[in-house]
């Protein structure tokens, strides 16, 4: 076998301290014939072209680049042995300067550390195979799960370019809970209104012909991996056509039964056949079926009768289930606020008009069960709110996180009770207080220069009790014996993964961090990736955060999406991945969980473990679990590593 | 007519098991008496050993060589063997690897015999005296072998030309070999490649283990003591360490079948150079201690040590039968 080594001087950067004859007086005597040549910029042009003309005319069939990290040129070097016409991955490339030049101050030292890395690198060259990069095609279609402002803006984005997506919501409703706000934090914009436009192109627009909205759905299986993946959703019945129905209404004052409505946080009651709330869309609205009479088997069809459009209403319309082909998978589906009840002192459930943040949300909505009106459950405006910050957030005996929206949100409360119950008290009970951002100062001084508003500090929430005398509550903290008067009081919960998200990362083989929210592929770096591939995340369902961050995580999936999955562009496959030899695994499955990147299976039929080279990244964590020794790592083999080490030890 | 091929059997540092494993294949062996001018085997036939000494190079065709290499003694038949025989074949886990003989390399000369020869209470020894070569005695010289300072593998001793694992080796496997070795001369089909192992599988003892086997987590280790482990699951599955993983196929997953954990006296699988790491490393994978997340590197320390503290004698476990053959050969300080 005739080795090439190729020794750049990178001007005096390696050569200074590196001997390159004393190197190739050194170089062993094997059953390989060694060709050494010396270069003195070889990542330049020139350098380029000699390295391809020597490799060309001496026969080279394996080369050994003694340059520079991997990490700046192994790619630039690879691209010239394809151009000489030799395998790219017949190349082994020695770091002489980071690891040598750079670091190794006496110069026969260097010279003899760089002599033993060439020679490990020869040893190891001789035992590469030539490996090849494979294509497969791939579905540029994605799927967005929840159809709140993350999902929306990732659908939105993707559909603009022409992609085809399908939206998965479990509720009747798109626009996530920033719909539900009439006022958003910090710079108190209308939640509908400012969401609209994203509501109204996702339904209507340019290019909603891209978009396949399916409400009241849920995904029950995802099969493949990125660029191909057979996602099965199962789509509860509407009872409504939302093409067909006008949105006008009519079919909801006949409707004769009603129950409590969730999406007024139970506050108010909704029809049989109703909107979710005023405003809500999709413009068309459902009918659960847990109270119905006509779904409960009573001859009822006073909503279908009041009904101006033909077939709008549809009594028999059935659950379905829905396959598609995806190229990649957003998951948006939002988060969760902690129970209250887990702090039973502070009396959430069990004392009237205490309140979480969400329910006095509700409250303060035009849309909502009191149009608006901030009232006790006596009716009356109260005098005095209290606001509890921190409700299980920084606490290390419920969240150790700080939720981060909590104190944005509650002094837009400050400002809404402010202007809706002029003279109205306000406490703040506050553990710390979380206020960046260029915009975000604003409703905190406002809070601070309300001379209504006062700011009181606690340690632990456990020393807080809300108690009810004569219909006050009672604020106490038993640590200091204080106690306050207010006629509502409201909780700032821990915002919290939803009850979805474990059974979701399950069907998506997805990891979760310590407290349930979808785990990041890096915390700095990728925050939207998660550590499946082609499995992205956005918003809530990955950490708390607000709007802004929310809507540029979308983004920022979109934007992965974009530009890794190209309609017409094949996926290419490197060949770096872990390779298992069939005939010779045990099925013990020892390497299934090990892979981080859920790229290991057991195939039953096969009785063997698996490698998807789409997901294997080639970090050689099966091969070294593997106790049968039955899982290669391509370029890494067994074989290749000892023969490198007995080269740099001989 | 020709003479039948010669066979010999000759034990090291062994226990005898190898002989009986050989006996255990039992009407057959007049198939291999059939076969082979079965010459040589101290526990079955009186041949001595100047017999061999007087044979020419190469004459005997095989040798199964059990044992290992403790004493000079072994070594000297291991060379007289190898020189006299066409095949040597390390039989059995003692001359392929080590095995319980090997354990000793945990340990070294010196303590060995004072804990044989002046520590055991069961001896009395009022001068002191432990086993030399040359012993000047009143009735004259007494002379026995060298005990080496380490065990050595057959291999580390001499040219081998195949290896058969087990401790000791199956039956069945044996008649596979014996089978082979019939084909082979009477069809003239060429031998296996040098250095291979016969008599065994290529993957591991799972895959003849025929307990129902889920991907794998392990929070805690048992003992077969300490509870009946379920006949149905996985025992490793179960927390109790199991070597099968990690060890040879070709036994028919023998201590499985009745409940008990294999030990792992099959030896490496193919091309595992050492079965004890190998074990340490899977088992490394599989071992759950739960979200670490925000946790210091003490708290984590500690949660890890809690768990591998439940494997006992991990030397004795993980290199049971391997010691002198794995990459550390024995304790090194």
């Amino acid at each position: 076998m005739k080795i090439g080594i190729y020794f750049c001087k990178c001007g005096t950067n390696i050569s200074d301290k590196i001997d390159s004859e004393k190197v190739k007086t050194g170089l062993p005597s094997g059953p390989s014939e060694l060709s050494f040549k010396t270069i003195d910029f070889m990542c330049s042009e020139d350098g380029k072209e000699s390295l391809e003309k020597d490799i060309k005319e001496n026969g080279i069939e394996r080369v050994v680049v003694s340059a520079c990290s991997p990490r700046d040129h192994e790619n630039t070097f690879m691209r010239v042995l394809s151009k000489a016409g030799i395998n790219p991955y017949l190349m082994q490339m020695v770091n002489v300067r980071e690891q040598v030049a750079w670091v190794t101050e006496d110069n026969e030292k260097a010279t003899e550390k760089a002599g033993r890395y060439i020679n490990a690198a020869i040893c190891r060259v001789e035992l590469h195979d030539p490996l090849e990069k494979k294509e497969i095609d791939i579905c540029p279609d994605v799927l967005v799960i929840g159809a709140g402002p993350a999902g929306l803006k990732t659908a939105l984005s993707i559909a603009e370019s022409g992609r085809k997506v399908v939206i998965v919501e479990k509720t009747p409703v798109i626009g996530g809970m920033p719909v539900r706000f009439e006022e958003l934090f910090p710079n108190m914009e209308c939640g509908p209104c400012m969401l609209e436009p994203v509501l109204g192109d996702i339904l209507h627009g340019e290019h909603a012909e891209n978009i396949e909205l399916l409400t009241i759905a849920e995904v029950v299986d995802v099969v493949g991996s990125y660029g191909n993946f057979t996602v099965t959703v199962k789509q509860k019945p509407r009872y409504s056509d939302i093409h067909k129905c006008i949105g006008c209404g009519e079919c909801i004052e006949p409707c004769p039964v009603s129950a409590k409505n969730i999406y007024n946080c139970n506050l108010s009651e909704r029809k049989a056949i109703s909107f979710p709330f005023a405003g809500a869309l999709p413009n068309a609205p459902f009918i659960d079926e847990a109270i119905c009479l006509k779904k409960k088997g009573y001859d009822c069809s006073l909503c279908k009768d009041a009904c101006p459009v033909e077939d709008a209403i549809i009594f028999d319309d059935a659950e379905r289930t829905i396959v598609r082909n995806v190229g990649a998978i957003v998951v948006a589906i939002g988060s969760d606020s902690y129970d209250c009840t887990k702090i039973p002192d502070l009396g959430y459930g069990k004392i009237p008009d205490v309140h979480t943040g969400v329910e006095f949300e509700r409250i303060l909505a035009s849309n909502g069960p009191t149009y608006g009106e901030i009232q006790t459950s006596q009716g009356a405006a109260p005098k005095s709110v209290a606001i509890i910050h921190c409700v299980g957030s920084l606490d290390k005996e419920h969240k150790e996180y700080c939720s981060g929206i909590c104190c944005q949100y509650a002094f837009k409360f400050n400002h809404l009770i402010e202007n809706k119950l002029p003279g109205a008290k306000i406490h703040h009970f506050y553990k710390e207080l979380v206020i960046p951002g260029k915009e975000d100062f604003h409703l905190y001084n406002h809070a601070k220069e309300n001379p209504n508003s006062t700011f009181i500090r606690y340690n632990n929430i456990e020393t807080l009790a809300v108690s009810e005398k004569e219909g006050k509550k009672i604020i106490t903290n038993s640590a200091d014996g204080s106690s306050v008067e207010a006629d509502m009081v409201i909780l700032c919960p821990a915002v919290v993964p939803t009850v979805e998200s474990g059974k979701l990362g399950t069907i998506l083989e997805a990891t979760h961090d310590k407290f349930g929210f979808f785990e990041e592929l890096h915390g700095r770096m990728d925050s939207t990736q998660s550590k499946i591939k082609g499995v992205y995340l956005a918003g809530t369902c990955q950490s708390p955060m607000d709007i802004q961050k929310t809507m540029n995580q979308g983004m920022a999936a979109a934007g992965y999406i974009l530009s890794g999955l190209v309609a017409g562009r094949k996926l290419e496959i490197k060949p770096i991945t872990a390779v298992v030899e069939e005939d010779r695994c045990s099925g013990c499955r020892v390497c299934v969980l090990v892979c981080p990147y859920k790229a290991v299976a057991y195939d039953t039929e096969k009785g063997s473990s698996v490698v998807n080279e789409v997901l294997c990244q080639g970090c050689g964590t099966c091969v070294a679990a593997c106790p049968v020794g039955a899982i290669k790592g391509n370029h890494f083999t067994n074989n290749e590593i000892l023969a490198e080490i007995e080269g740099v030890l001989s | 007519m020709t003479a039948k091929p010669k066979l010999s059997m000759y034990w090291a540092a062994s226990c005898g098991g190898c002989e009986i494993a050989l006996v255990n294949i039992n009407e057959k062996i007049l198939d291999v008496d059939a076969a082979f001018d079965f010459m040589f085997c101290p526990c079955l036939l009186d041949t001595k050993y100047k017999d061999i000494e007087a044979l020419p190079d190469g004459d005997i065709l095989i040798t199964l060589f059990n044992g290992a290499i403790r004493t000079s003694e072994n070594e000297h038949m291991a060379r007289l063997l190898r020189k006299k025989s066409k095949l040597l074949i390390a039989f059995g886990s003692c001359a392929a690897e080590g095995c319980i003989p090997g354990l000793a390399n945990l340990t070294n000369k010196r303590d060995i015999l004072k804990t044989c020869y002046l520590d055991n209470p069961s001896i009395d020894n009022p001068s002191g005296e432990t086993p030399k070569p040359e012993t000047e005695m009143p009735e004259g010289k007494l002379c026995i072998p060298e005990f080496y300072g380490s065990v050595k593998t057959l291999a580390q001793t001499v040219d081998v030309d195949y290896f058969i694992p087990g401790c000791p080796p199956e039956p069945h496997q044996i008649w596979a070999v014996v089978e082979t070795v019939l084909n082979i001369l009477q069809t003239g089909a060429p031998l296996p490649p040098k250095g291979a192992v016969l008599g065994g599988g290529k993957s591991s003892v799972c895959e003849e283990c025929e307990r129902k086997k889920e991907d794998k987590k392990i929070t805690g280790f048992r003992r077969t003591y300490e509870f009946v482990p379920d006949r149905e699951q996985c025992l490793l599955e179960q927390g109790v360490v199991c070597m099968g993983i990690a060890t040879r196929d070709g036994c028919g997953a023998l201590c499985p079948k009745v409940n008990m954990p294999c030990t792992g006296c099959y030896g490496p699988p193919e091309g595992v150079l050492d079965q004890g790491a190998k074990m340490v490393a899977a088992l490394g994978s599989i071992i759950d201690i739960g979200d670490l997340k925000g946790m210091k590197e003490d708290a984590i320390d500690k949660k890890i040590d809690e768990v591998i503290s439940t494997i006992p004698d991990w030397a004795g476990t993980f290199y049971k039968y391997s010691l002198p053959g794995s990459i550390m050969k024995g304790r090194v300080a």
